[in-house]
Parts: C-alpha cells; sequence; structure tokens
C-alpha cells in the first residue's frame, strides 16, 4: 500500500461544537438514529475553578489490522487498494460479527440498507474527487487533520513526527490510524 | 441532561443477544447428542441393535442444529441473503469455517439418522425414505466416522467463533471452545436419556443408559474445572480481564450463573446421585434431572454470550 491515510485529533483545539458530526451526518446521508462519528464531551474533571472536559472522537480508527475485517464471513469488509477498511454493502448479510468484533464499538447495522456502515474517511465522495473528508473541512478550529502520512511532506507526517500522540486501545495489536493529540492544561503564558 | 453528540444506542457493547445464545446451544446440543450416541455405539459389543441412546441422538441432533441454523438465520439483518454467506468464504474468518463444517455437518448427519432410524421410518409415514437409507446402508462406518469428526468441529466451533473477538476478555480465552465442547457433550447426554426414556419407551435399567450415566459425572466435573479455569485466566490477566470478573456478582447475569449454570446445572445433577438408586433410577427423576442439565447448559451459553459481551477491553 503506498497510502497511509491517518487523521489526528488535536483535543487541545476541538471545542465539542459537533460541527465534523453534522457535516458527516449531511454528506454520508445518515440515518438519523445512527451515526459514523460523535465527538462526545466528557467530563468536567478536576475541580473548580480548575475545570476541563475532554473532546473524545469515536468514529472507525482505520485500523491496520482491522478485527473486522479478518471475522467478516463474506468479505463484505474489507481493505481497499489504498489501505483503508471499506465495506460492500451489497455482500454484507448482517450477521453482526464486525459490529461485536470492533473494539472501538465504531461499527453499526444501516437501518435502511441492513448492512454493516461506518466511517471510511469518505472514500468514496470527497476522497474520490481529492478533497479533505467533510469534518475535517468544517472544522472551525483546525482540530482535525487529514492526510497520507507515508509523504514525509504531508501535515499529518510533519505532526505526529514532532507531536506527541496517543492511540486508544493499542494493547489490542488493532493499530489505529487516529491519532489524538492530548490536551495539554494551563494558561498561556504571556 | 441530553448529550449533544447523539443517539447513544448503536454503542451498546451486547451485539449478539438471546437468538445466538441459542443458537450456540442447539449446535452444542446436536454436536453432544451425536457424539455422545456414536461413542457408545463403538464402545457397545453388539452393533447390531440400534440402542435407544443412539436413535433418541438421531433424531436430536438434525432437529437441535435445524433449529438452531433457524435462530442463526432468522437473526442475520438481511435474512434472505443468507446465500451469500454459502458462496462467499473468507477463511480468516472463524465464521466461514464453521459455515463449511455445517455445510458437510447437516446433511451427513440427515444421512446417518436416516440410516439409524431406518425401521422407525414407516411408523411415521415417512417410508419413502427407507430405500434411501438402505442405499447409505453400506457407507455407514464411513459417514460415521466423518460425522463424529465434524461434531467435534462443530461443538468446539460455537466457543472459537466468539472467543475469535479480542475485544471481550471473557471471550477471548482459549478455554471457551474446551468449555462448550464438554458442555455439548452434558447437554446432548441429558437430551439422548430424555429422548431414549420418553419417545423409544426404553427401560431406566437399560444398559446403554447405563453406561451414558457414567459419563455424566466426568463430563460435569470437566465442565467445572473450565469453568474454573476461564475465571482464574480472567484474575491472573488483570485488568479489563479482571474486572469482568464482576460478572460472578453484580448484576441479573450472575443470577442466570449461580442460579441457573451451578445451582440447576451442576448441583441438582450431583446430589440426585446421593438419592437411593430405587428412587434414582425411576423414569421421572431421570427426567427431571436431564432437564435440569439442559437447563443448566442454556444458562451457561446466556452467562458466557451476555457477560462476557458487556465488558469490553
Amino acid at each position: 500500500m503506498s497510502k497511509r491515510y491517518v487523521m489526528v485529533h488535536d483535543e487541545n483545539r476541538c471545542i465539542g461544537c459537533q460541527a465534523c458530526s453534522v457535516a458527516c451526518r449531511s454528506e454520508n446521508g445518515t440515518p438519523e438514529s445512527v451515526s459514523r462519528l460523535q465527538v462526545r464531551v466528557e467530563g468536567p474533571f478536576g475541580d473548580a475553578p480548575h475545570l476541563h472536559f475532554k473532546y473524545n472522537r469515536v468514529s472507525c480508527q482505520q485500523c491496520e489490522n482491522a478485527p473486522c475485517v479478518t471475522v467478516c464471513p463474506t468479505g463484505a469488509a474489507y481493505v481497499g487498494d489504498d489501505g483503508l477498511v471499506s465495506i460492500k454493502a451489497d455482500k454484507c448479510v448482517g450477521c453482526m460479527y464486525c459490529v461485536a468484533a470492533c473494539p472501538y464499538k465504531v461499527r453499526f447495522m444501516n437501518p435502511e440498507t441492513k448492512a454493516a456502515d461506518k466511517c471510511n474517511f469518505c472514500k468514496d465522495t470527497r476522497l474520490a474527487r481529492g478533497e479533505l473528508p467533510a469534518c475535517v473541512t468544517v472544522c472551525p478550529t483546525d482540530a482535525l487533520i487529514f492526510g497520507d502520512a507515508n509523504d514525509p511532506q504531508s501535515d499529518v507526517a510533519k505532526l505526529i513526527n514532532t507531536k506527541a500522540t496517543y492511540q486508544e486501545k493499542t494493547h489490542l495489536g488493532t493499530q489505529p490510524r487516529v491519532y489524538r493529540i492530548p490536551t495539554k492544561r494551563g494558561g498561556i503564558q504571556s | 441532561m441530553n448529550n449533544t453528540w447523539g443517539d447513544m444506542a448503536q454503542y451498546d457493547p451486547v451485539t449478539w443477544n438471546w437468538i445466538i445464545a441459542v443458537y450456540l446451544f442447539m449446535a452444542g446440543l446436536s454436536a453432544g447428542s451425536i457424539l455422545i450416541g456414536i461413542g457408545l455405539r463403538w464402545y457397545s459389543k453388539d452393533k447390531s441393535v440400534e440402542s435407544a441412546i443412539l436413535k433418541a441422538a438421531a433424531i436430536i441432533s438434525p432437529v437441535a442444529i435445524s433449529l438452531g441454523l433457524a435462530c442463526l438465520v432468522f437473526d442475520l439483518t438481511k435474512p434472505f441473503h443468507f446465500w451469500l454467506i454459502l458462496i462467499n468464504y473468507n477463511l480468516s474468518s472463524v465464521m466461514s469455517i464453521g459455515v463449511l463444517a455445517l455445510l458437510a455437518y447437516s446433511p451427513i448427519g440427515i444421512a446417518y439418522s436416516l440410516i439409524v432410524l431406518r425401521d422407525e421410518l414407516p411408523k411415521w409415514k415417512l417410508g419413502f425414505l427407507v430405500p434411501l437409507a438402505h442405499a447409505l446402508q453400506p457407507f455407514r462406518k464411513a459417514i460415521e466416522v466423518v460425522l463424529f469428526v465434524l461434531a467435534i468441529g462443530v461443538g468446539a466451533y460455537t466457543g472459537f467463533l466468539i472467543s475469535a473477538m479480542n475485544a471481550y476478555p471473557m471471550l477471548n480465552t482459549a478455554v471457551l471452545p474446551a468449555l462448550f465442547l464438554v458442555s455439548g457433550l452434558s447437554a446432548g447426554a441429558a437430551a439422548n436419556a430424555i429422548g431414549a426414556l420418553v419417545m423409544f419407551n426404553t427401560s431406566s435399567h437399560d444398559a446403554t443408559l447405563g453406561k451414558m450415566h457414567g459419563l455424566e459425572l466426568p463430563v460435569m466435573l470437566s465442565e467445572m474445572m473450565f469453568l474454573f479455569m476461564l475465571f482464574c485466566a480472567l484474575y491472573f490477566k488483570g485488568g479489563a480481564a479482571a474486572a469482568a470478573l464482576a460478572s460472578l456478582t453484580i448484576g441479573v447475569w450472575a443470577s442466570v450463573f449461580w442460579i441457573g449454570v451451578v445451582g440447576i446445572g451442576f448441583a441438582i445433577p450431583l446430589l440426585s446421585m446421593l438419592m437411593p438408586a430405587q428412587t434414582r433410577h425411576t423414569k421421572g427423576v431421570m427426567i427431571a434431572v436431564a432437564c435440569c442439565s439442559l437447563t443448566g447448559v442454556l444458562a451457561l451459553r446466556h452467562f458466557v454470550l451476555y457477560a462476557g459481551q458487556s465488558y469490553i477491553s
């Protein structure tokens, strides 16, 4: 795979405005009862007046070693040439093995297509046209950075090479491609 | 306060519900029943007569797997597209391997049942199947061996199916396939006993029935040992795995475990062994104890599936 698409969620910059979720829903026509993307505002943590929140992006982690692809009996969940984990809805029978196997619980059954569904970085629409995913484009604080980490000149490559980031549940060996920059608390000194 | 980020229903970690627990039970029961039927036939000296246990197994095994597969198909979100799973295979998926095993197991099981039940078929107005049964007769030995191997596969497969998910520490253990195989044997023995006593009116002092009863204690003890090993593995792994042990003390699944699995499934059958031989060997007691074993195994499948999915690492 020549490309390695990754997404960085800068939790310092995120303000939990939900613009990304709305853009995602609009771009992908996600039915109302389900979502491909949520930004959960968790907290507050700490004691007043030093309260803080955590902005937790919940969406497909585009694992390099994806449990959903391994367990899918029909091959409906597959890794494309671009390395992205995607779903062929017409091959899916709805056994929900992938929904159960996903450690991040970001797969769901689409009530309209009756097939498994999830974020695919807007692969078929915006990415195919050479644009950025809808959530990245719409973010008012530039908290989302997306690109090909195999290209050393890309913004994401520079970012994950220079900033302290973390990924979720790495102990399960899934190698997620959503990186997070943790919140660094404290005021800005002038 | 409503959250700002939307409906959380899709994030429920319990994806597979009771229908799948019933399927896991039925597959284990089918495999266990035929394994015991064939095993006892190999063990017995007189192979010319079909024992009531084997005849019961020949009915229970195909019926159980058919009901189980019906549960499985109708639990799909696209049940009428189930054929997709039969033409597309992903051999890294335990489910695909299971589909292949079941694809061979189900028809071979039916073929074997026809051979075993060839003299009974006319009584059930299924006389038209007798010529087929006789045509299959020369291949009996081969069918028996293949079916026995496939039944071990199917019995263990249900355990492999859910242990393949590393997101759930209670399911992701090596002991689960073994636990499911032995508990399937215990369900199979219980169902065979009921079938033999009720459908074939066998004497409760029948020799084969006695031999099968001899198997029940070791099977139950290994089941208890595997359960103990499962919980020990969780305890020593620590972290999210150890947290899953809370399922033994908190919530409705703790009650299902202690009342259903331990109380009804283990304690009643074990205590019944202390009854005087005369009482113990009456038909009523034998059927009641067998029903307890079946209930225990069904409760075990529910406990493992629900408690297993409730704790995520």
